[in-house]
C-alpha cells in the first residue's frame, strides 16, 4: 500500500484533530498530520552512556515502519520506553492516537491501556499448550459461572474467530509447538491483538520477529503482516537486517548512536543507501579481497565445511595468528567454532591440522589435537560451585594425578602462579568461583584454556558481559598466547573490537564467507559495510530446510 | 559497538562489578568455618547432652548402647555412601533401600537354597545391586530421563519383585553362620560391621576427593555442560556413578543380613532410602558446605543416630524418631539449598 500518503484515516472519527494546534509544551502551531504513533524529542541516559539523543519519529496508520540500526544504535532503548519498561529522561512525549504523556512517565499499564501490542523476539507462547488455550492465557478463559469449569466450546469459537480474523489457518486444538514456525509468530501477534475492536486501532509492535525463522517462514509471516497493515493495521517492525526492510518497508528509520540518522520513505529505500546511514559514511565498494593462503605457514586449513547452519566454509589460519569472523545472527559464526571443537559434528568437508586431516568423535579429542573453546555463554563453561583453582585447573585434572593421589599441592602452586600470570583478582586460589567478579570469571575461563598451551584457541564473545578494564586484560592475554604461538578464533558481534583484535577478518553470511580483510589497520566501518551488504538473499536458500 | 545482534544487555548494565571486598571476605571466612563445624559440634553436643542427662545418663553411655547404635546404624551408612555418588554428580539414586532390600534377599537365597558358599553368595549380591544400577544409569545418562522419576520407579519393581518372590516370608535358614556372627562381633570394642562401613567411606573418601575421578563427578554435578566443554563424558561418568550406588546398595544388602540374621522382605524399603538422603543432606552442610561429602554424611548418619537412642532411652514414643528423621531431612535440604545458592553468589 502507499504508504508516505500522510493524509491517510487513520483511526476512527474525532482523533484526527487531536493532534492540532495545543501540543504539551506548546510549540506547534501549526496542525500536524495524524499519526498512530509519534515520538518527539525522547532522550535517554544511563550511566556513562547516551542511549537515545533526541530521537522524533512520527508512524503513519496504517503502514510498517521498520526501525533499524546496529547493536547499541538504541532501539532496543526505544521499545523499552515504548513498553515502559524504561522511562526516558525528563523532557520528550510520546503520543498514540490522542493521547499524548511524557516520555519520562510511560508504564506498563500505560502501553496496554493506549493500545501498544508487543511481541518479542522470545515469542512467550507454550509450546505444549493448544492455540486455544495460548490466546486465552493472560486474557481469561471462559468460565462457567457455577463449576468455574473452562468452557471449551466457547474458548474454540472464540479461538476460531480470532484466528480468522488474522487469517491463520489452525485447527485451534493444534499444539502450538506443532505448528510451523511462522504459524506459531502469527499466534502470538493474533494473541497480541485479539481484543481491538478494529484494525485500525492501536499499534502492533515486532521485536526482531524473524531471528529464528528459516526463509520460506519469513516469507509467510511477510505475506500476513502485509495483509495487516492493509487492513489499517499500524505495525512497527524492529529489525537489523536490510533485506528484510527493503521487501516490506513503508518507512524506515535507521538509527545510529541514539540518534535518528535519517528516516526514508519506501521509494527511497536501497540497500546501499542503508548501509550508508547505518555506517554512518559514504560506501566503497573495494573493499573485500578474497585472496587465497596458500603457501603460507598455515596450523589449520578448513575446506568446505558444512553442517547446521555451515554450508561450505573455507579458510586457512596462520600460526600466531588472530583471526575473526564477523557476521550477522544466524550466518554460521558460532558453529563454525563449535563444529571445529567437535561438538557438532560436520556433515561433509574436511579440516586439516598441521597438514593432516583430522575429525574429531569427541571434545577430548580435539583437546588432545590442542583445541581451546571459550563458549559465548559463561553459565556453559564455568563451575560456579567449586573453587577458583578446581575452575582453573578443570581442563587439565589428570596432571596432577600422580602415585595414586590428586597433587592438590602442585594444583594450588599452579593456580596461584596463574592468578598471577593471568591477573585475576583474588583473595585465595580456594575462593569459591562465584564470588569473582564477572571480569574475573571470564579471566580464569580464558586461563584454563590458554595454560595448556593450545595450538588453537576458539573464542566465542569472550569479552561479553565484561568491564572496559578486563575487556582489555583479555586482549592482552590473547596477545601473549599468539605470540608464543597459538593461533585464534574469534567470534563477536563487536565489530569494532574484531577489527582491533584481529590480524584478518574473515565475513560469513549464510554459513558461506564472503569476505575478507587483512591487517594492519582494519576499519571497523568498512567491516561493518561487508557484514551488512553479505547480508543472505533471502530467496537463495535452497539448502535451507523449510518443515511444513 | 557497531553492528548487529540482538541487544542481550541494556546500555548501561554491561558492566558487573562485584569485586570481592576484604571485609566481607573476612566475615564469610569466619561464618565459613562455623557452618563447617556445626554438625560436629551438634553430634558433641547430643552425646554430652544424653550422657549427662539423669534420664539418659546411665544407659547412653555404656559401651552396650554405642556397640548397638553403631551397629544399627551401619546399614544406613552404607546407603548414605551409596546415595552419594549420584548425588555428587548431581542426580538422585532414589532405589537404593529397596535395592538393599532385593539384594539381602539375593544374598539369603543363593545360600540357603542354592548352597553357593558365603564369599560367592556376597559377590552375587553386590553384581545384582550394580547391575540394578545399571539399568538406572542407562536410563538415566544415555536416555535422558530424570533421575528422580527413574529410581523412584526402579524401587517400586524391586519392591514389588521381592514380595512375588518371597511370597512375604522371611528366609530364616540356611543363613552362613559366618555371615551372622560378622554381624555380631566386635574388634577392639567396636563391631565388625561398623569397621566395614568406616573402611568403605575411607575408599569412598578418597575417591571422591582424592583421584580425578571424584573431581569430574564434582565437575558434572556443578555444570554438566561445562564438564562436557572439558572434555569429559558425562554419560559415562553419570553410569559409572550409578553402578557403583547400586553395588554399594548391594552391600548394605548382605549387611541387613547379617544385622537380622534373616532376611525379611520388609527391610529395605523407600524409608530406608529416605533417611540415607537426609544423612548425605546433612552431611553437605558441613565439613565441605555446600557439597556433598563422605566425612559430613558419617558425621550425619550417627548424629542421627544419638539423637534418635537418646530419646528412645529417655522413653519418648517412637513415632518421635520418625519425626526426628523427617525434620533432619528438611532441615538439611533447606540449609543446603541456601548454603549453596549463597556459593553460587544469588543468595
Amino acid at each position: 500500500m502507499a504508504s508516505d500518503s500522510t493524509d491517510e484515516p487513520g483511526v476512527g472519527a474525532g482523533s484526527a484533530g487531536a493532534h492540532t494546534g495545543q501540543s504539551l509544551l506548546g510549540e506547534q502551531l501549526v496542525p500536524r498530520p495524524y499519526f498512530a504513533l509519534s515520538v518527539w524529542r525522547v532522550s535517554k541516559n544511563f550511566p556513562g552512556t547516551r542511549a537515545l539523543d533526541d530521537v522524533s519519529i512520527d508512524v503513519t496508520g496504517g503502514t510498517i515502519h521498520c526501525l533499524l540500526g546496529a547493536n547499541g544504535s538504541g532501539k532496543s532503548s526505544l521499545i523499552k520506553i515504548l513498553a515502559g519498561v524504561y522511562q526516558a529522561d525528563p523532557g520528550g512525549t510520546v503520543t498514540i492516537g490522542a493521547d499524548t504523556i511524557d516520555a519520562d512517565r510511560t508504564s506498563p499499564e500505560w502501553a496496554r491501556s493506549s493500545g501498544l501490542h508487543f511481541v518479542h523476539q522470545d515469542l512467550a507462547i507454550f509450546n505444549g499448550l493448544s492455540v486455544a488455550e495460548n490466546l486465552a492465557i493472560g486474557r481469561g478463559f471462559p468460565v462457567n459461572p457455577v463449576t468455574k469449569a473452562v468452557r471449551w466450546r466457547a474458548l474454540r469459537r472464540h479461538a476460531r474467530a480470532v484466528l480468522d480474523r488474522f487469517d491463520v489457518d489452525v485447527d485451534p486444538r493444534r499444539l502450538v509447538g506443532q505448528l510451523r514456525p511462522a504459524g506459531r509468530t502469527m499466534v502470538a501477534i493474533a494473541r497480541a491483538l485479539q481484543d481491538q475492536s478494529d484494525a485500525s486501532e492501536g499499534v502492533l509492535i515486532l521485536d526482531e520477529p524473524t531471528v529464528s525463522l528459516p526463509a520460506v517462514e519469513v516469507d509467510v509471516l511477510f505475506d500476513a503482516l502485509k495483509r495487516y497493515a492493509a487492513a489499517g493495521q499500524t505495525i512497527v517492525y524492529v529489525t537489523h537486517r536490510l533485506d528484510e526492510v527493503t521487501r516490506i518497508a513503508d518507512r524506515v528509520t535507521v538509527l545510529r548512536d541514539g540518534c535518528v540518522a535519517a528516516t526514508l520513505q519506501r521509494a527511497e529505500i536501497t540497500k546501499d543507501r542503508l548501509v550508508e546511514l547505518i555506517v554512518g559514511r559514504a560506501l566503497d565498494h573495494s573493499a573485500a579481497s578474497n585472496a587465497t593462503l596458500d603457501g603460507e605457514d598455515l596450523v589449520l586449513e578448513v575446506s568446505d565445511l558444512s553442517g547446521g547452519p555451515l554450508r561450505g566454509v573455507s579458510f586457512g589460519l596462520r600460526r600466531g595468528e588472530v583471526l575473526g569472523v564477523a557476521g550477522l545472527v544466524g550466518s554460521g559464526r558460532t558453529s563454525v567454532l563449535t563444529t571445529l571443537f567437535g561438538l557438532q559434528p560436520p556433515s561433509s568437508g574436511m579440516v586439516k591440522l598441521d597438514g593432516k586431516a583430522v575429525s574429531f568423535a569427541n571434545i577430548d579429542d580435539a583437546m588432545d589435537a590442542g583445541f581451546g573453546f571459550v563458549p559465548e555463554d559463561r553459565s556453559e563453561s564455568a563451575f560456579v560451585t567449586m573453587s577458583l583453582r578446581e575452575n582453573l585447573s578443570a581442563a587439565e585434572v589428570s596432571k596432577y594425578w600422580r602415585g595414586g593421589l590428586l597433587r592438590e599441592r602442585a594444583e594450588a602452586a599452579d593456580a596461584r602462579q596463574s592468578i598471577k600470570d593471568f591477573s585475576i583478582k583474588a583473595i585465595s586460589d580456594r575462593q569459591p568461583f562465584a564470588t569473582l567478579s564477572g571480569g574475573n570469571q571470564q579471566k580464569t575461563i580464558v586461563a584454563r584454556w590458554l595454560r595448556r598451551r593450545p595450538k588453537i584457541l576458539l573464542l566465542d564473545e569472550p569479552t561479553q558481559g565484561v568491564d572496559v578494564e578486563a575487556r582489555a586484560e583479555i586482549y592482552r592475554l590473547i596477545r601473549e598466547a599468539v605470540a608464543s604461538g597459538t593461533s585464534v578464533i574469534v567470534v563477536t558481534a563487536d565489530l569494532e573490537e574484531l577489527a582491533r583484535v584481529s590480524d584478518r577478518v574473515v565475513v560469513l553470511a549464510d554459513g558461506r564467507i564472503t569476505g575478507e580483510i587483512r591487517g594492519p589497520d582494519i576499519d571497523p566501518s568498512q567491516l561493518t559495510e561487508l557484514v551488512l551488504s553479505a547480508a543472505p538473499d533471502p530467496h537463495d536458500s535452497k539448502l535451507e530446510a523449510s518443515q511444513p | 559497538m557497531t553492528v548487529v545482534q540482538t541487544d542481550k544487555t541494556g546500555q548501561g548494565g554491561d558492566e558487573e562489578s562485584n569485586q570481592p571486598n576484604e571485609k566481607s571476605g573476612m566475615q564469610s571466612a569466619l561464618l565459613f568455618n562455623v557452618e563447617r563445624y556445626a554438625l560436629p559440634g551438634l553430634l558433641i553436643i547430643v552425646l554430652v547432652f544424653f550422657s549427662l542427662w539423669s534420664k539418659t545418663g546411665h544407659l547412653f553411655f555404656s559401651a552396650a548402647d554405642f556397640q548397638e547404635v553403631g551397629f544399627d546404624y551401619v546399614y544406613i551408612g552404607m546407603l548414605a555412601l551409596a546415595s552419594l555418588l549420584p548425588l555428587v554428580c548431581g542426580e538422585f539414586d532414589f532405589s537404593v533401600g529397596s535395592n538393599a532390600g532385593f539384594t539381602q534377599i539375593v544374598v539369603a537365597t543363593a545360600m540357603a537354597r542354592f548352597h553357593i558358599p558365603l564369599p560367592f553368595a556376597i559377590m552375587l549380591a553386590i553384581a545384582a545391586g550394580a547391575f540394578i544400577g545399571l539399568g538406572n544409569g542407562n536410563t538415566v545418562a544415555r536416555v535422558g530421563v530424570n533421575s528422580l522419576i527413574v529410581t523412584l520407579g526402579t524401587a517400586g519393581v524391586l519392591l514389588g519383585v521381592v514380595e512375588w518372590y518371597t511370597g512375604s516370608q522371611s528366609i530364616n535358614n540356611g543363613i552362613s553362620g559366618s555371615l551372622i556372627n560378622f554381624g555380631s562381633e566386635n574388634f577392639i570394642g567396636i563391631p565388625d560391621t561398623v569397621w566395614l562401613l568406616f573402611g568403605v567411606a575411607l575408599v569412598a573418601y578418597y575417591v571422591i576427593e582424592h583421584t580425578p575421578y571424584g573431581r569430574y563427578l564434582t565437575s558434572v554435578g556443578s555444570n554438566p555442560r561445562a564438564a562436557r566443554l572439558v572434555g569429559l563424558r558425562v554419560d559415562r561418568l553419570k553410569l559409572s556413578a550409578f553402578v557403583l550406588a547400586g553395588a554399594l546398595a548391594g552391600l548394605a544388602g548382605v549387611l541387613l543380613v547379617a544385622k537380622n540374621g534373616s532376611a525379611t522382605p520388609e527391610a529395605g524399603n523407600v524409608q530406608d532410602t529416605l533417611q540415607a538422603l537426609a544423612a548425605a543432606y546433612l552431611g553437605a552442610t558441613s565439613i565441605r558446605p555446600g557439597r556433598f561429602n563422605v566425612m559430613g554424611t558419617m558425621l550425619a548418619v550417627y548424629f542421627i543416630a544419638f539423637s534418635v537412642s537418646g530419646l528412645a532411652i529417655a522413653g519418648v514414643q517412637s513415632w518421635i524418631s520418625q519425626v526426628f528423621s523427617g525434620a533432619a531431612l528438611f532441615i538439611a535440604v533447606v540449609a543446603s539449598t541456601v548454603i549453596g545458592r549463597r556459593r553460587a553468589g544469588t543468595g
